[in-house]
């Protein structure tokens, strides 16, 4: 199933979610919005973690959080919260 | 004195090339083969939109083709921006590790690097200042976005000012979401942003707020900045960078 999310972060950036979801696992998630984050290539990174994650708090907290540790990525406009609510919005609830 | 080379290089009508030597120049300088640079140049008609966002959603196909609008991904975030001959772009490439962003903090490099041009608006009469994330606003109005990166061993930073520009298109041609506006209490992107132009109640051309930005950039600090041209090897990188990446549908496009 197809889900969406347009989540505006605190400082004002936006976090749009597009994703598929089968029996509440993710099978595929695209990330875009017009936050920073360096370095830029770990975006895919993040993506490719998810990929059969399921959508829910607790075990996407955990996968993003792990994400920054493991890359050190910098987000600016955008944090680990950030991403992790828009992905729960794509499911219906925040 | 620090002396940073100036390069007005530009491809007007070629978007695709102007934003392969805005990506060349700062590859270069973090090899150490060309000195710190700041760049002014600008594009004609073209949505520039930012390396994380998705061209289908953000811009306006029907209106892009309508207004024979051109669309180019950049290689940094943030968001999108629509640039006409009214609109000029700054682009300053240093070193990694430079004495003015040691820290490789990407809020402080847009805070620091947007004080030059801060100064310089500020020279010509505006009443610029420097709001986070990457804005520079007047009276809560936004008169210049910034970019930036931490890559290729060196900082990179660019943005581009709204000296005349023609917003009446910024409107058609960007898809703003709802949501983006909603907590700025206005109901379209054009009524959040202003020109140079607006806020002095004259013409000005986008070569004396160039001069301005120069002169704001030596003041604040404290570097001479002399014209220069970009080496044979930045050249032969942008034009490998046009042919694989920046005239590209894929890179431009997708997603």
């Amino acid at each position: 199933m197809d889900r969406s999310s347009d989540y505006k972060a605190l400082g004002g950036k936006l976090v749009r979610v597009r994703l598929k979801e089968e029996k509440g696992l993710i099978q595929s998630v695209k990330i875009t919005g017009d936050f920073f984050l360096v370095p830029e290539e770990s975006l895919v990174k993040l993506e490719k973690m998810l990929e059969d994650a399921p959508l829910r708090e607790q075990e996407l907290r955990l996968l993003v959080d792990r994400f920054f540790q493991a890359t050190r990525a910098q987000g600016l406009g955008v944090s680990s919260d950030d991403f992790v609510k828009a992905i729960l919005l794509a499911r219906g609830e925040s | 004195m620090e002396t940073w080379r100036l390069v007005d290089i530009e491809y007007s009508n070629d978007p695709f090339m102007n934003l392969a030597v805005e990506e060349a120049i700062p590859r270069m300088v973090g090899e150490r083969k060309a000195p710190t640079t700041v760049r002014f140049w600008h594009n004609s008609n073209t949505i520039v939109i930012g390396c994380f966002q998705s061209a289908k959603l953000e811009v306006n196909m029907e209106a892009c083709k309508e207004t024979g609008t051109k669309i180019v991904r950049r290689f940094t975030g943030g968001g999108a921006v629509y640039h006409d001959s009214g609109n000029l772009n700054y682009a300053i490439s240093l070193p990694k590790g430079h004495r003015l962003v040691p820290d490789q903090n990407l809020q402080s490099v847009f805070q620091k690097l947007s004080e030059g041009t801060v100064e310089g608006l500020r020279k010509l009469g505006v009443r610029a200042e420097f709001q986070p994330v990457n804005d520079i606003q007047v009276d809560g109005k936004k008169v210049s976005g910034a970019a930036g990166s931490i890559r290729w061993n060196s900082v990179f930073h660019h943005g581009c000012i709204l000296v005349n520009s023609d917003l009446s298109i910024l409107g058609k041609v960007l898809n703003v979401p709802r949501v983006k506006l909603e907590d700025r209490h206005v109901a379209s992107v054009q009524k959040r942003v202003t020109t140079v132009r607006d806020e002095l109640g004259r013409d000005i051309s986008t070569s004396e707020v160039r001069d301005a930005i120069v002169g704001g950039i030596e003041t604040c600090y404290g570097v001479r900045v002399e014209s220069g041209v970009l080496m044979k090897e930045e050249v032969g990188l942008a034009e490998e960078l046009y042919q694989t990446k920046y005239s590209l549908l894929e890179w431009n496009l997708e997603p």
